[in-house]
């Protein structure tokens, strides 16, 4: 910006001397081309900030990604050697890839049917604003704003299996105690009724604002119609906010094939690895035995899934997503 | 008549039970939490249980909490969460203020870049953008961080859909006063986005805030470590059987609280953001 106007200043004043007019024509041709050039990249400058840490931690490091996994580095020597496609072949032939892909998909699909399902029903409670419906909202997105590792403690107490609040109400309603984060059974269900209970709020935030641009019209139309609320639920609420329900759908799955951080904190992939998800045998593998290879062939496991799900959920949209 | 307003009545006082009680249950975890600050580890674990402690010692809680020398951790927290964010949504605004009003030929495909990126899980770049830190001498410093959270495509995603709402309009008559782009973004772009640039701003705090795998990784020596980090120190130094509850707790509360007063600040923008801006129709 400086450099603009120290130039256009300059130039303002050249004209005034007559004893340099072949000069000074040749400042206005070099004044235009940097006016052209300024022009033609603000675009440029506008994105670099941008484009700088892009390019060095996510699109360098990806391509980077892609080719550890055809080596054998371990991070501390030196050397790689190049082992095609052992890797993959050693990964996809263990036992505790093939539970991490299982977890992976009984948890995402786990979390994000039941967040759905939650926050649409939760949304419901929140048809046009009443007197301290914004409380109500805030407190069910609270959870979603506490670090996970915060609250991660608090849910360890609530499933301590012999003082915890869990197994405490479990009792009183007069079923047996559960063993919890302390079981290979039930570790599982721990950790998702958790990320049910810390997600939901978000959910149920978008599912307020799709319901809000439902036009009221319609209703009112389909009431006059005899229609039952059921039947105006199941032909109209449901078409006209599956765009929403479609794009939760999406940014939920990616981001519970993510998880990491609950289960780093309550159960580190236990017990019997019956929580070891993708990215946690990704971190293992990578940070803590170094073995950079299959790791990075885990990585790309977990960037085909995504691709795969994103791809599908696509095609899938076209057929019964209604786009007004 | 008479039937009909006892009605509505009805209704509304189902439903305020009804929501009032899903609150409590979304709340009482962190009720239990901040509440678990001020009572004894006997306390915590008696049954039946007591959701108010037996005293109130404040001077003891108080005493407690420098005790347990917490500071540092949020302080780091807090300059991530507010430092990086600042500089993220103004790199993310700069991105996507190009991407919509200044006509170029390579934005379509530049877009499709950002949107495949958005689709990537950050976890799968973690090795390589390790290394690429560790030959920058960024490694254990909150720089390094800050730095390699910079490029938020999220943040670019949300922008670029509040800015596609605007009026073309507004631009072209700023433009034809002659001001610059910097301008254009500053004093008119921005003050008509400004729900969508507050709740990008509160998203990307509590995201740099509460990180904890990403900094776990490059983050070594105990003077950098974030509240995650800080937290998850604490619950290992002790062991998990002799491990002073109240203490735990004490310290979790205290991470929580600067993000509740930063939202409570925001709440106004916060959900009209998210409600009007998300990017859908």
């Amino acid at each position: 910006m400086d450099k603009h106007i120290a130039l256009s200043d300059s130039s303002l004043r050249t004209p005034d001397s007559e004893s340099t007019t072949a000069g000074s024509s040749q400042i206005q041709d070099l004044r235009k081309m940097f006016i052209c050039w300024w022009h033609r990249s603000t675009v440029l400058r506008f994105m670099i900030p941008f484009m700088i840490p892009l390019t060095i931690f996510w699109i360098l490091p990806l391509i980077g990604s892609f080719l550890i996994s055809f080596t054998d580095w371990n991070y501390i020597s030196p050397r790689m050697n190049f082992v095609g496609l052992n890797n993959y072949f050693h990964v996809f032939t263990s036992h505790g890839f093939q539970r991490a892909v299982r977890n992976t998909i009984l948890f995402s699909l786990g979390t994000n049917m039941t967040t759905i399902a939650l926050g649409l029903v939760m949304a419901m409670g929140f048809q046009n604003h009443y007197r301290g419906s914004r409380f109500y909202q805030m407190a069910i997105f609270s959870p979603w704003v506490t670090p996970a590792v915060a609250v991660s403690m608090v849910w360890s107490w609530i499933y301590q299996p012999e003082r915890g609040l869990a197994n405490y109400l479990l009792t009183s309603l007069g079923f047996a105690p559960l063993q919890w984060l302390h079981s290979s059974d039930t570790a599982m269900l721990g950790i998702v009724i958790f990320t049910i209970w810390k997600t939901v709020g978000w959910t149920m935030l978008f599912y307020i604002g799709a319901l809000e641009r439902v036009p009221q019209s319609l209703y009112e139309a389909a009431h006059l119609d005899g229609c039952s609320a059921w039947n105006r639920f199941r032909y109209i609420t449901l078409p006209l906010i599956s765009p929403t329900t479609f794009f939760l759908f999406i940014v939920n799955m990616i981001t519970s094939i993510q998880v990491y951080d609950q289960i780093q904190i309550m159960t580190q992939g236990g017990p019997g690895g019956s929580t070891t998800t993708l990215l946690y045998l990704y971190y293992q593998q990578a940070f803590q035995n170094f073995q950079m290879g299959p790791a990075n062939a885990v990585a790309m496991v977990i960037l085909v899934l995504i691709l795969v799900l994103s791809i599908l959920s696509m095609k899938i949209s076209k057929r019964w997503v209604h786009y007004d | 008549m008479q039937s009909h307003i006892l009605k509505t009545w009805f209704f509304h006082l189902t439903r305020h039970f009804i929501m009032g009680s899903i609150s409590f249950i979304f709340l009482f975890p962190l009720l239990w939490m901040v509440l678990g600050g001020f009572k004894t580890n006997n306390e915590i674990w008696q049954q039946p249980y007591r959701l108010l402690p037996g005293n109130w010692h404040f001077t003891d809680v108080f005493n407690t909490a420098r005790g347990i020398q917490f500071g540092p951790y949020i302080f780091n927290s807090l300059l991530v969460g507010i430092v990086g964010s600042a500089a993220t949504i103004l790199c993310a605004a700069l991105f996507a203020y190009a991407l919509v009003f200044v006509k170029g030929r390579f934005h379509h495909r530049l877009f499709w870049l950002v949107l495949v990126t958005y689709m990537l899980p950050s976890a799968v770049t973690y090795v390589p953008s390790y290394v690429l830190l560790a030959r920058m001498n960024l490694l254990d410093s909150l720089t390094g961080l800050m730095f390699s959270n910079l490029a938020s495509v999220f943040a670019v995603f949300f922008l670029r859909q509040s800015f596609l709402k605007m009026n073309y309009e507004y631009i072209e008559a700023a433009q034809m006063d002659g001001a610059s782009h910097l301008a254009i973004l500053r004093h008119v772009v921005y003050p008509m986005n400004k729900p969508a640039f507050i709740t990008v701003g509160l998203l990307t705090f509590v995201q740099n805030y509460s990180s904890y795998m990403w900094p776990s990784i490059i983050l070594s020596s105990r003077e950098k470590l974030l509240v995650s980090q800080g937290l998850r120190q604490f619950f290992i130094q002790e062991g998990a059987y002799g491990m002073n509850w109240s203490e735990v707790m004490l310290g979790s509360t205290l991470t929580v609280i600067p993000i509740l007063v930063i939202f409570a600040l925001g709440q106004r923008w916060f959900t009209t953001g998210i409600t009007e801006d998300s990017g859908l129709k």
